[in-house]
């Protein structure tokens, strides 16, 4: 029951800091990004590399998996986004995020070939190693407090930059009108650099997690697409605050619900249907997601135009 | 020396690999290029045309002659459809039937999924839409992977080989020629379509779906029936896939499938009915070089991962530098094209 809620709650976590990514994408460039799940798996391999390398736990690398992941994904937004900013209609985006994601995810595939004659390690399939906690007579794992910390510190940072700083107010306003913003002198390919920056560094510490709960190869990113997409629509396409609460709902019941249909004798490889059931399910009651509950008051940035 | 033999068995090979790719590319430029609709889903719907050939030529063939089956669908799936294909060496028309039915039984299927699949999303933003169908297509996929008796699971499903009445060279041949009728007829249809005033519609919708709207279009009824039809299209060429292949395998058919086809379509050109036929020489021809260059380039990794890689920049190059693809889409032939391209310029001074 313990490793249930556990298991509920680091998934939940993961899907936070993904969904957050994913919205920064869709709100800057309105992509629906399907590489998402692949910046997470360059953390995965980032943490993975340096870890192997300088034999410290793969925690230790947090921060060099936010670069490279952030570094990946700027480079996405360099090379493929921004020339086509403004030009290109919301499938075409769609279409060309899917391309990436097949460069990307076979880049990674390539690399752990090669990882694996370097260093004699596994490259798929791997698992990291955790420690415990003793609490009350329980055994909490490591990834759940550390992930957890990474969620809470890591939102707050983002909302900081966000109202408490001159860049944020820079970002929100290229955000909601990219033209206005450009007149009044903001350099709107400039807070968009940082944007997906932010997003594929988010993905890439969500993914670092990932390898202490199940075992990873560089399709593991795909397979967390969908719940992400699950969580960002269920919170309300384009909302911050959404894709949070969104990832939380979707994560939590998720996890409950395979776990009760697993009991009635339902294989827990059909959790596909629960995501598709809440993707669809919130699009003929509310397209708008639940943050169509508080939109336009807090912190529910969207663009408008 | 290859034999001239070997060089003809390649080539047949090629074109019914070609006449399936091409219906699939043609039922994407039927949805996605004439229409604009992100179809994701592609795969899932040429997966259920297999799916059919695999779950049903084989469970049919024994009943219609008369073989009892023992033992698990899974386990024992190919050892019955080499008995049947035996029996159909001997009878051309159980061989018709066990082809005919599962495309019967496939394509309908696939028309209505495709339409339920797309409707909650069909009135709104089309990202929506693309998730929903990228979500269905997961879940087809993972049903199909999970529930072995519909085809085996992991373990796949042995198809009934159709023309085994006929000899060697020629079973190929008539498999080929079959495709290719099929392929010919889908394009017709795609063609007929595109050059129709329902065409016009369609690129209308895609262009400005508002604008369509005011002038009366029901612009929800059009993406139904793009789909229905996109949807069917697409789980002919299952049938005819699986019938080629031997066999059905669920993992066949992940989302990887649908960029291919995506690929097609964009490198072809959208919007213009040759761009399908075009997309899919292009793409089979660099898929045959990726193969030979497997053989030839000794490299300490999976060529096959490379190939994906390059396919994807592919796509990326053709959608930033030339997103007209190889064949353009043709202006109205109503209008003058000076006359378009004068607004253009026109448009583009006011909207500087």
């Amino acid at each position: 029951m313990l490793d249930l809620l556990v298991g509920a709650l680091v998934y939940s976590n993961l899907l936070a800091l993904l969904a957050v990514g994913l919205s920064l994408a869709l709100i800057t460039c309105r992509v629906s990004n399907f590489a998402q799940g692949d910046f997470a798996m360059v953390g995965v391999y980032a943490a993975y590399t340096l870890s192997v390398i300088a034999g410290v736990t793969p925690y230790a690398w947090i921060p060099a998996a936010f670069a490279v992941g952030g570094f990946v994904s700027l480079l996405a937004y360099l090379l493929v986004f921004e020339p086509l900013r403004g030009k290109a209609d919301l499938v075409t985006l769609m279409v060309v995020s899917m391309a990436l994601d097949m460069v990307i995810r076979y880049s990674l595939h390539v690399y752990a070939d090669l990882m694996q004659q370097q260093f004699k390690v596994y490259t798929r399939l791997f698992m990291f190693d955790d420690f415990f906690v003793e609490v009350a007579g329980a055994r909490i794992p490591g990834v759940l407090l550390a992930s957890t910390a990474a969620v809470v510190a890591l939102l707050a940072s983002l909302y900081v930059l966000l109202y408490r700083t001159k860049l944020g107010v820079a970002m929100r306003a290229a955000i909601e009108n990219p033209g206005l913003a450009e007149t009044l002198g903001v350099s709107v390919k400039r807070v968009f650099a940082v944007s997906w920056f932010l997003s594929g560094a988010l993905a890439a510490t969500a993914g670092v997690f990932l390898p202490f709960r199940v075992m990873v190869n560089p399709d593991t990113g795909w397979s967390m697409l969908l719940p992400t997409f699950a969580a960002v629509t269920v919170g309300g396409i384009g909302s911050l605050s959404g894709s949070v609460a969104g990832a939380y709902l979707i994560g939590l019941s998720e996890t409950v619900l395979a776990y009760q249909l697993a009991r009635i004798g339902i294989s827990t490889a059909y959790r596909p249907l629960l995501t598709f059931t809440a993707i669809i399910a919130t699009l003929l009651a509310s397209p708008k997601g639940i943050s169509g509950l508080w939109s336009g008051r807090g912190w529910s940035l969207r663009r408008r135009s | 020396m290859v034999a001239t033999s070997e060089i003809l068995a390649f080539l047949v090979s090629l074109g019914t690999l070609y006449s399936i790719y091409a219906i699939l590319s043609s039922s994407m430029e039927l949805v996605y290029g004439e229409l604009g609709l992100p179809d994701f889903a592609k795969s899932a719907f040429f997966a259920i045309g297999a799916f059919a050939a695999g779950a049903l030529s084989v469970r049919l063939g024994t009943m219609l002659v008369g073989i009892a089956w023992e033992g698990e669908f899974k386990l024992r799936s190919y050892y019955y459809a080499t008995l049947t294909s035996a029996k159909v060496a001997a009878n051309p028309v159980l061989g018709l039937m066990l082809f005919l039915i599962p495309l019967l039984i496939a394509v309908p299927t696939a028309m209505l999924l495709g339409v339920l699949a797309s409707y909650p999303a069909l009135r709104l933003r089309e990202d929506y839409l693309a998730i929903s169908l990228i979500a269905f297509s997961e879940i087809v996929r993972v049903i199909a992977r999970n529930y072995e008796p519909l085809v085996g699971g992991t373990f796949g499903a042995g198809v009934v080989d159709v023309f085994a009445w006929l000899r060697s060279p020629w079973r190929e041949l008539a498999m080929m020629l079959t495709s290719a009728a099929f392929a010919f007829g889908a394009w017709l249809l795609l063609y007929k379509l595109s050059t129709s005033p329902f065409g016009r519609v369609l690129r209308a919708v895609r262009d400005d779906e508002v604008a369509a709207a005011a002038y009366g279009v029901d612009v929800a009824k059009v993406r139904v029936w793009a789909m229905a039809l996109g949807s069917g299209m697409a789980a002919v060429a299952g049938v005819l896939y699986a019938f080629y292949i031997g066999s059905v395998n669920p993992d066949d058919f992940t989302v990887s499938r649908t960029f291919l086809v995506v690929l097609m379509v964009t490198v072809g050109g959208r919007g213009n009915p040759k761009g399908p036929l075009l997309g899919a020489a292009v793409y089979l021809a660099l898929d045959r070089a990726i193969l030979f260059a497997k053989r030839l380039l000794p490299v300490p990794f999976d060529v096959n991962y490379l190939a994906y890689v390059a396919l994807g920049a592919l796509l990326i190059l053709f959608v930033t530098k030339k997103p007209e693809g190889l064949a353009p889409e043709r202006p109205l032939l109503t209008v003058d094209a000076r006359a378009v391209e004068e607004a253009k310029r026109a448009f583009h001074v006011l909207e500087q």
